[in-house]
């Protein structure tokens, strides 16, 4: 093998013996910091670090099971071309050659690259480099493409710049919080515990949640206001005109800090002739909107927490808007407690921001706009050949990879045939287009099936670099343990291809702190304060600013303290709020109201359809690729789901608990019909997680229409019109097995365990001979136990391999029939005593001790009949008390909210 | 009349049991005495088998001395276990141990036993049961239980030596005497008959060290008490016992040879056994052969007599034969179209037909399902009603070929029908009982069939189930 993988240097962690690093979560938005111990090259335990003002100590139980996502399970060793093991040097040329000859023939937007939140922001900096310094090409953009990039149009259009002004202790001090197109409670836990925590200490203090589900969130607020899907403009504009109305205007602040607000209040006004019509077009009942409003208008410390709800949209740029306009309107921004806070999905949606990761931006918040800009990073890069103009955003980059233009495309850590809108369209695109390039950690992604060069990425804990959180807090990751195989981190993959691009004196890193120090450099090149004293002519303020970092040390860097930026030397410890002055990075340095014509989404449903919202769920991560793999995040929710209002329901002929297929652009999503009233009529609800790796059809994306927001490029992913009908299974039933199989039936769903795994399975056609059925999984078995009757309404069948249990088999034609596992999954691959195996086929142990109930508690794995148990002993008389009981809800506080249900 | 008769029986007791233990003098002068002074109705049982003993027990523990009881045994034995018998052959018990009513006993409770003696008639209108010497017991009332005897099969040279049926401990002793006897040369059996008797006879003689093939006309062992599943299970279990099988053909002929040597003080003929032609023409060769196919009903006295029958002797739900004094029970008799050969039914005989006799009392003979057993170490089957689903049936199972566990259960609206285990039968008694009660058990399945246990532990109202 011509290259070394690892020096001492890139994984400096010591090899054995116990060590704790402290780094940091790299799952969403919030950037919990994590103290991880370190034993013989693996994490073995992690905890909250308690010094990280993120988290303060506090860890969701996806965090709190990062260790457990290690080992070599579906882990990629080596590069690969064209599904063979090749060296390096190898890949690493095809790509070069390919890309070199690519370019040469039909021009530098003949290729892209697809990068990822996930990315840490030295690897964004080097491929962003890369591409629109020296490839020439705009053609970068990122999966928070799908995320954040409303939010960042929208700050641009009223900030001047890309800035997320508060911060998350704003969410312990505000006095209400308006949660609006988020479900913190199972998408960012840590910081919504820090909001229930404050509501505890303060109980005056107010929750707002809008969201059309009645999500965990919800469910817990003080107020919900269940408004129709996409209305939140509407619902914000009104806020508009509301305070205009009551006289609860900032006339001070928008008078000194602010420009243009009449115009946005009179476009507000014309949808509306009052504000009954903004129930009416929120579809809610007045008396709830005012009293919202009047929560709004009335309380001093207000922040508004959006996230995906506002951002997934055809019109989430002015969505977003719409809220920093009532913001503004009432001066409740840039101080304690006050501002419009977006919280970005991924752990590293900022970092890649700074950047310029996506295609419409340039770098360290400069853009394609002002050729000054232009020329301002082509002169720091010395980059002649940079690209002027704007590359593909993600949508149309595929498309036009679809269409041929795109020839060649080099997808980083992301999963796009899974996310990607219209993904069955992406999965076309890549399958004819000539070259794909992928760098990836695990095997099990739907997209690495379409790749040309697979390459090996480092992961979490072995990777080191930098990431930015939501509240602008930049906290470096450490490498502690050595990458397996000959997996690298990405900078170094990117920098190798670089190399052989020939640019190799623009590439010239040998550890990621010198791709900092330049980013660093970058952000304060030519950088300063409108109001500074010393300020050259061509100098172009931009708040990003972290050049105090310029000249970092090692040691430094890798004992980085997080820090929120700016960090230069007017601020060298980082700054907790922005535009505390009124002093906006707008040419004229005032905040611009921006007039809003509120829009609901593009394509609306005919009386065939509903409506498909999708999102996260408590304990599972994207595609799963990560959380997948750990049994405990698959307790609380197996299985991919479709959440129905019991109107549609009857409506739709669908069942509780069964199967039920949605259908759009020739794509199905096949999921467990869950009956309840956090629903609207007319409206459901899927889970985003699961993909071809874990279900028979599940990638809720190729559901969703290619619908973008026309100023940002971001897809309507929120607001799927969709067909439903049910799955009409004629049995079900379930496989739990040693080794993953290939599952048969047109309906199955992949659960991990801890020893093994769980296949959930469904036909519509019946269950063939049950001699045959699972002989033809596991042709190596031949000791079978088999429990059945004649028309199949039971049937249970144990495989075994040297007297060990490997894989056990349950159906029924009776649908309703309600399936615990619990037991037998703990017998997977014991060897069992031949003469009482038999009784395995219960299901149960002969002390009846098998069956805990539903998982309720994920972390501590405490089960719903043993907390009904506990309540039922008169033990337990509250949440607080079933924690001293059974933990349960001690730890990431995650199931709190159904914890309380026990006691209503 | 009746003073006489007994005098005549009596008295020819004494003659023709000189070399035993006499009772002669003290029961001549008891019943003479009795005669005289009060006289209690004769109880007259033909037969001594396993019934008459427990019928014995019954009468006794409910009226000692209501009846002046004679038992005509045509065995020169008292009552033995003859289900040990098995036992016996294979070594595991002795004829003394399976001893259940010694000579002595029937002495003690003022029992008259004729041993070694043959009823060959009953005069019904006069009350009299002729033996074979002529000789006339009276009766006032009069018990049938001959039991049964081994059933022909349509084979043919059935007369050569070496030939054996398997119903006594005449034919045990035989049997045992020629296994020792051919051990030396040759040692190679038939037995016919894959029924419980069947098996147990070629398990017995397996452990003497004898080579032996089960020859059996249904494709698989135990075809009334078990399945197919069941009784391939059985079968390999018994192949590892070093028995081999030929299922699915019967005994065309038994054929012979001469034996230029053969000890004339011992057998009659000089042709013995050489092996048997199967009905497709294989030949098997063996020096002995048993035959336990199965059992006819010993009706001959019906026959005979002016007492109606069908298979057997047939009896109402008292055991009473078309005639009101005479009774019948056990294997000879035949109750709504059941013939009998397990203890369990012919004990509730017993008791129906002792309360009637004793205490007048009507209580009705039910033939309940009764649980088949093996007793071949090792093996464990049960079996009791339906063995194969019905129409309208639900039949659960649970095999495991490598443990050689099966079970079955069938369910007829709701209840069990019929139960199928073997390998473990550690619920087959619940189950029974659950069948007998006819209890409901369709929401118990399937897990009743893993064992009642795993009912016990979910009867909570909500039923979680994992399939």
């Amino acid at each position: 093998m011509n290259d070394i993988i690892f020096t001492d240097k890139q994984s400096p962690a010591s090899i054995t013996g116990q060590t704790i690093s402290k780094t940091n979560c790299p799952y969403c938005g919030v950037g919990c910091g994590i103290e991880a111990t370190v034993e013989n090259n693996k994490v073995i335990a992690v905890k909250g670090n308690v010094e990280h003002p993120a988290n303060l100590g506090r860890l969701c139980v996806k965090g709190s099971s990062l260790h457990e996502t290690q080992g070599l399970q579906n882990r990629i060793l080596h590069p690969r071309v064209k599904g063979k093991n090749v060296s390096w040097d190898k890949a690493t040329s095809t790509i070069a050659d390919h890309f070199k000859a690519t370019i040469a023939q039909y021009g530098p937007d003949s290729v892209a690259f697809y990068l990822s939140g996930q990315l840490l922001t030295e690897d964004y900096y080097v491929a962003n480099k890369l591409m629109k310094g020296f490839i020439g090409s705009g053609n970068v953009d990122t999966n928070s493409r799908l995320c954040m990039a409303s939010a960042t149009a929208a700050h641009k259009r009223a900030f001047g710049e890309d800035v997320v002004a508060g911060c998350y202790d704003d969410l312990s001090s505000a006095e209400a919080i308006f949660i609006i197109g988020a479900n913190p409670a199972y998408a960012h836990p840590i910081v919504y515990q820090r909001m229930i925590k404050a509501r505890e200490e303060n109980p005056a203090r107010k929750i707002v949640v809008i969201d059309p589900r009645r999500t965990a969130s919800a469910k817990d607020a003080d107020l919900h206001l269940a408004i129709k899907p996409g209305s939140d403009a509407y619902f914000y504009n009104g806020l508009l005109i509301y305070l205009a109305e009551q006289g609860k205007l900032d006339k001070d602040y928008i008078a000194k800090h602010c420009h243009g607000f009449e115009q946005a209040l009179e476009t507000a006004k014309s949808q509306f002739s009052d504000i009954s019509d903004v129930a009416i077009a929120c579809d809610i009942e007045l008396s709830l909107l005012l009293e919202s409003y009047q929560i709004f208008a009335e309380t001093d410390k207000v922040v508004t927490f959006f996230s995906q709800g506002i951002n997934q949209s055809s019109s989430g740029v002015d969505k977003a808007n719409a809220i920093i306009n009532c913001h503004l309107a009432t001066g409740k921004i840039g101080r304690e407690g006050a501002g419009a806070f977006s919280i970005t999905g991924q752990p590293n949606a900022m970092g890649g921001r700074e950047v310029g990761g996506l295609s419409t931006q340039l770098a360290a918040h400069l853009h394609f706009e002002n050729s000054n800009e232009i020329d301002l990073v082509k002169r720091f890069w010395q980059a002649p050949n940079i690209a002027t103009k704007p590359g593909l955003k993600a949508v149309d980059m595929f498309d036009e990879v679809n269409s041929g233009k795109i020839k060649a495309i080099w997808i980083m850590a992301t999963n796009p045939v899974v996310s990607m809108p219209n993904a069955n369209l992406v999965k076309r695109a890549l399958e004819k287009c000539p070259m794909v390039v992928v760098s990836e950690c695990y095997e099990n992604t739907d997209t690495i099936n379409y790749a040309d060069v697979v390459l090996p990425a480092s992961t979490w804990g072995e990777k080191q670099g930098s990431v930015t959180n939501s509240d602008r807090t930049i906290s470096v990751h450490q490498s502690m343990i050595k990458a397996p195989g000959e997996a690298k981190n990405d900078w170094q993959i990117i920098t190798d291809v670089a190399h052989k691009l020939g640019f190799k004196d623009a590439f010239n890193y040998q550890h990621a702190v010198d791709i900092f120090r330049e980013h660093a450099a970058l952000s304060g090149f030519e950088n300063s304060h409108p109001l500074a004293e010393k300020k050259a002519e061509k100098d172009i303020y931009r708040v990003f600013d972290i050049s105090a970092l310029a000249n970092i040390s090692q040691s430094d860097y890798e004992n980085f303290i997080p820090t929120k930026w700016p960090i230069n030397v007017a601020n060298p410890n980082g700054v907790q709020r922005i535009f505390t002055d009124g002093v906006f990075a707008t040419k004229n340095q005032k905040a611009n109201f921006i007039p809003i014509i509120a829009q609901l989404p593009k394509i609306l449903p005919d009386k065939t359809q509903v409506v498909m919202n999708s999102g996260r769920i408590r304990d599972q991560w994207h595609t799963m690729s990560r959380t997948g793999r750990v049994a405990k995040l698959m307790t609380h929710s197996d299985e991919p789901y479709i959440a129905v209002n019991p109107d549609d329901a009857q409506r739709f002929q669908l069942a509780d608990k069964q199967l039920a297929v949605l259908s759009n652009l020739s794509a199905d999503y096949i999921g467990r019909v869950n009956i309840t009233n956090e629903q609207r009529t007319g409206e459901i609800f899927v889970p985003i997680h699961w993909n071809d790796n874990f279900s028979a059809s599940a990638r809720v994306s190729a559901l969703v229409n290619p619908i973008t927001d026309e100023l940002c490029g971001q897809p309507e992913l929120k607001h799927s019109p969709v067909r439903i009908k049910p799955f009409n299974a004629v049995w079900s039933g379930y496989l739990i097995s040693s080794q993953t199989v290939n599952c048969p039936t047109s309906y199955w769903s992949k659960i991990q365990l801890e020893q093994g795994h769980k296949y959930l399975l469904s036909d519509k056609q019946k269950l063939g001979d049950d001699e045959t059925i699972l002989a033809n999984i596991y042709p190596q078995i031949d000791d079978w136990i088999v429990l059945k009757d004649a028309q199949q309404n039971v049937l249970r069948i144990a495989g075994f391999i040297d007297n060990k249990l490997h894989c056990f088999f349950a159906a029924s034609t009776d649908l309703n029939l309600k399936f615990n596992s619990r037991y037998i999954e703990g017998q997977l691959n014991k060897a069992l005593p031949i003469k009482t195996r038999f009784a395995l086929m219960s299901g149960i142990d002969s002390n009846g001790k098998g069956d805990v109930g539903d998982m309720i508690c994920s972390c501590f794995q405490v089960g719903e009949k043993t907390i009904q148990e506990a309540i039922k002993s008169g033990q337990c008389k509250s949440v607080a008390s079933l924690g001293e009981k059974l933990q349960c809800g001690t730890n990431c506080g995650s199931c709190i909210p159904e914890l309380k249900t026990f006691f209503t | 009349m009746s003073t006489f008769a007994n005098y005549i029986t009596l008295k020819y007791v004494s003659s023709t049991m000189a070399n035993t233990e006499s009772p002669t003098a003290d029961m001549l002068r008891n019943k003479h005495c009795e005669s005289i002074t009060q006289i209690k109705p004769s109880l007259v049982i033909i037969g001594n088998g396993m019934a008459t003993g427990r019928l014995l027990d019954e009468i006794i523990k409910r009226t000692p001395n209501k009846y002046q009881i004679t038992v005509i045994g045509k065995e020169n034995f008292g009552s033995y276990n003859r289900i040990m018998l098995s036992a016996v052959l294979a070594g595991d018990a002795t004829i003394d141990s399976i001893m259940q009513k010694p000579p002595a006993w029937y002495k003690q409770h003022n029992i008259n036993f004729l041993s070694g003696s043959e009823v060959t008639y009953i005069d019904n209108k006069a009350k009299v049961a002729s033996l074979a010497s002529k000789v006339q017991i009276h009766y006032d009332e009069l018990i049938i239980a001959t039991g049964s005897r081994t059933a022909k099969i349509p084979a043919k040279n059935q007369n050569i030596a070496g030939i054996f049926n398997f119903r006594d401990i005449a034919d045990t002793e035989k049997i045992q005497a020629f296994a020792k006897q051919t051990s030396t040369s040759a040692k190679q059996a038939i037995v016919i008959g894959g029924g419980l008797l069947g098996l147990e006879a070629a398990y017995g003689l397996a452990l003497s060290g004898v080579e032996v093939t089960l020859v059996h006309r249904n494709k698989w062992l135990l075809n009334r008490q078990l399945d197919k599943v069941a009784g391939v299970m059985l079968q390999s279990i018994m192949e590892q016992k070093n028995i081999k099988f030929a299922l699915g053909h019967e005994v065309a002929a038994f054929e012979s040879i001469t034996e230029p040597n053969v000890d004339m003080k011992s057998a009659a003929s000089s042709e013995i056994l050489s092996g048997v032609t199967l009905t497709n023409g294989e030949f098997i060769s063996a020096q002995m052969a048993v035959i336990a196919t199965g059992i006819t009903p010993n009706k001959a006295l019906a026959e005979t007599s002016n007492i109606d029958f069908n298979r057997a002797i047939l009896v109402n739900d008292y055991m009473q034969t078309s005639d009101a004094s005479i009774s019948a029970l056990g294997e000879c008799c035949e109750h709504k179209q059941a013939t009998f050969g397990l203890v369990d039914p012919i004990w509730a005989q017993c008791i129906s037909l002792a309360e009637r006799l004793c205490n007048n009392v009507q209580k009705p003979f039910q033939n309940a399902p009764v649980p088949t057993k093996l007793k071949v170490s090792g093996v464990q089957l049960f079996s009791a009603g339906d063995v194969e689903v019905s129409e309208g049936s639900e039949c659960f199972t649970l095999l495991d070929n490598k443990a050689l566990i099966y079970r079955k259960i069938m369910v007829k609206s709701g209840k069990i029908s019929g139960i199928v285990l073997f390998g473990d039968v550690s619920s087959g008694m619940a189950y029974f009982e659950l069948m007998q009660q006819q209890i409901i058990v369709n929401t118990m399945m399937p897990e009743l069939l893993i064992g009642d246990e795993f009912v016990t532990t979910i009867e909570d109202e909500q039923k979680v189930s994992i399939a």
